[in-house]
This record gives C-alpha cells, sequence and structure tokens, in this order.
C-alpha cells in the first residue's frame, strides 16, 4: 500500500508542478551532469558533459503537456561572464538547442530550437536567479520567464546536507494562468539536488533531481 | 706527534659527525614530508563550487589531499613528497575550476 502510495505520488509529481528555473548548467571540467525536471507544463531530461567551466554541450528531450508537442534535440550551454567576489558568486549564460519539434499528430516532425539566457546572484545565505527561453518549433512559437529569490535557513560545510527555501514566480503569457507562485525546498547532498514544490495556482507539485558525475 | 694529529682528527670528527648526520636527517625529513598549502579563493559558495576544485586539484599529480573549506573560502592542499606547485600553477588549477585566487599560504617547517 505503501508503495503503491509512493508510487502514485512519484508518477503525480513526474507529470505536474510549475518550475522550471535552472540550477548551474554547466559542471566542472571533466564532470557529466543529469537534470530531470517535472512541472505542470512538461517534463524534460537534460545531460550534457562540460570539457571546460564555461561550456557543456549534450543532449535535451522535452515533453511539453500544455502544448502538446516533444521537442528532441541537442544543447549547448555557455557561460558568458562570471562574477567571483569574496563571499558571492554570479554568473550569465546563454543556452541554444537545435533540433526536431513533435505535434503529435497535428502536423509534420519540423526543424526546432529555442534560444535561453539565465543569470543568477548567490551567497552562501542568499540565492536569487532568473531564466528566460522561447521556442521555435515551426508549428508553435512560446517563451517562458522564470525567477527566483531564497535563503539558506543555516549554513553547512563542504560534504553537509545544504537546504535551501525558494519562491519562484514564473509567467507563460500563453498559459491558462500565465503567472504563478511557486514555493518550494532544495535539497543539495554529495552529487545529489533534489527540489520539491507546490504551486497553488494550478494545484500542482513540481520535482526536479540533479545528479553530477 | 702522530698521537697528538690522531687526536685532533678524531676530535674534529666526532664534532662535525653529528652536525652531518642531523643535516642529511633535515634534507631526508623535507624530501619526504609534504608541503601544505592554503590557497585563498574567491566566489567559492556552494558544494559544488568545492566539488569542482577538488576535482581540478585532484587530477594533479603534486596533489596529495584537498580540503575545501567553505565557511573561509579557503583550499587547504597536501603535496606529495618531493613536488611543489608554483603559485602560477596553482592560480591556473583556481582558475580551471571556475573562480579567482586571491592569495596562497605556505607553510614552513
Amino acid at each position: 500500500m505503501r508503495i503503491g502510495y509512493a508510487a502514485a505520488l512519484a508518477a503525480s509529481m513526474s507529470v505536474m508542478s510549475a518550475n522550471f528555473a535552472d540550477a548551474r548548467p554547466i559542471s566542472y571540467p571533466g564532470g557529466w551532469t543529469l537534470m530531470q525536471k517535472n512541472n505542470s507544463d512538461f517534463s524534460s531530461v537534460h545531460v550534457h558533459y562540460s570539457p571546460t567551466f564555461q561550456d557543456s554541450l549534450g543532449l535535451y528531450s522535452e515533453r511539453n503537456w500544455t502544448q502538446d508537442w516533444h521537442f528532441t534535440g541537442v544543447q549547448y550551454n555557455r557561460l558568458v561572464k562570471r562574477w567571483n567576489e569574496k563571499n558571492a558568486q554570479a554568473n550569465l549564460y546563454l543556452k541554444t538547442g537545435i533540433g526536431q519539434g513533435d505535434p503529435f499528430g497535428d502536423g509534420d516532425i519540423e526543424l526546432a530550437g529555442f534560444l535561453g539566457i539565465a543569470a543568477d546572484w548567490e551567497t552562501r545565505r542568499w540565492f536569487t536567479s532568473y531564466e528566460g527561453r522561447a521556442y521555435d518549433l515551426t508549428f508553435d512559437q512560446s517563451v517562458r520567464h522564470a525567477a527566483r529569490i531564497g535563503v539558506a535557513p543555516y549554513l553547512g560545510d563542504y560534504g553537509d546536507l545544504h537546504t535551501w527555501l525558494m519562491l519562484q514566480v514564473e509567467n507563460q503569457p500563453e498559459r491558462e494562468t500565465p503567472t504563478t507562485l511557486t514555493p518550494l525546498v532544495r535539497l543539495f547532498y554529495d552529487v545529489q539536488m533534489l527540489e520539491i514544490g507546490y504551486t497553488p495556482e494550478t494545484e500542482r507539485f513540481m520535482a526536479n533531481w540533479i545528479v553530477r558525475f | 706527534m702522530t698521537n697528538i694529529k690522531t687526536l685532533i682528527c678524531a676530535a674534529t670528527m666526532s664534532l662535525a659527525l653529528p652536525q652531518g648526520i642531523a643535516q642529511t636527517d633535515q634534507a631526508r625529513t623535507e624530501k619526504t614530508k609534504s608541503e601544505p598549502l592554503t590557497v585563498n579563493v574567491k566566489g567559492m559558495v556552494c558544494d559544488f563550487c568545492a566539488r569542482a576544485v577538488s576535482k581540478v586539484f585532484g587530477k594533479n599529480d603534486a596533489v596529495d589531499l584537498v580540503h575545501v573549506d567553505l565557511d573561509n573560502g579557503e583550499i587547504h592542499v597536501d603535496l606529495k613528497p618531493g613536488t611543489n606547485l608554483t603559485d602560477e600553477e596553482i592560480e591556473s588549477l583556481v582558475k580551471k575550476s571556475g573562480y579567482a585566487m586571491v592569495s596562497v599560504e605556505r607553510e614552513i617547517f
């Protein structure tokens, strides 16, 4: 019964929720990253390799539930600029993807792509970020924005469990509820990061998981 | 006369020998002892940052152990015996990790 409940909860979380602001899309030189995200609008998988701390190249697949399409392609992320301060770090990223978009029977598979920009500023206590992304799938064009603010209730050292309490505001003009607020918890331990949140406007959960190896 | 020469020679050797042994021991100790470094870094604010630094430094042949102190923004590095890293090499490793070096402190024995 417990397993059934857990499976149902996991399944629900995998297809619901409202979140897409990324954690850092580039790893250390020679590092691999797996990012798996689920929200009310889409589910996605992004696997990438970072040859340097400024670049990552990988595969991206997104099943968009609200607009009913599937994108599969290659994604390149570039750290355009990093500001290293004594107790803070800020980053500006560019994200691009090219591949194919499948409208699921409403038309042919078409060449598709997206362009995104992301920025963040972080200390050990505070976190803010913004990401905007525009899609062109020939049969559909869309844009979405998300911004976050977060606070760490305690400061752990390297190797400890790190916890962040965050609030995300997201905007997608084409959506039935264009703007949503999602409180979430980010748990960060060893090479894994898990985010769980809930969006009252849509009554959906969100769940993101990232692992670096 | 020969006996006096022998005595002087023996006395000289008895004074010189312990110092010679001590110098040899010191040189051997310096050769086998790892040199701890403390690298002060800007921008290192999270576990992913610490992991990046540990991975990049850990791949260097001269590095024995790496410990990251996020509270103080420091990387503590133990070098392998008989190896060394210049300040320029350390700065290059910090940059390769994605961060900015402020200073290097070397522990002198």
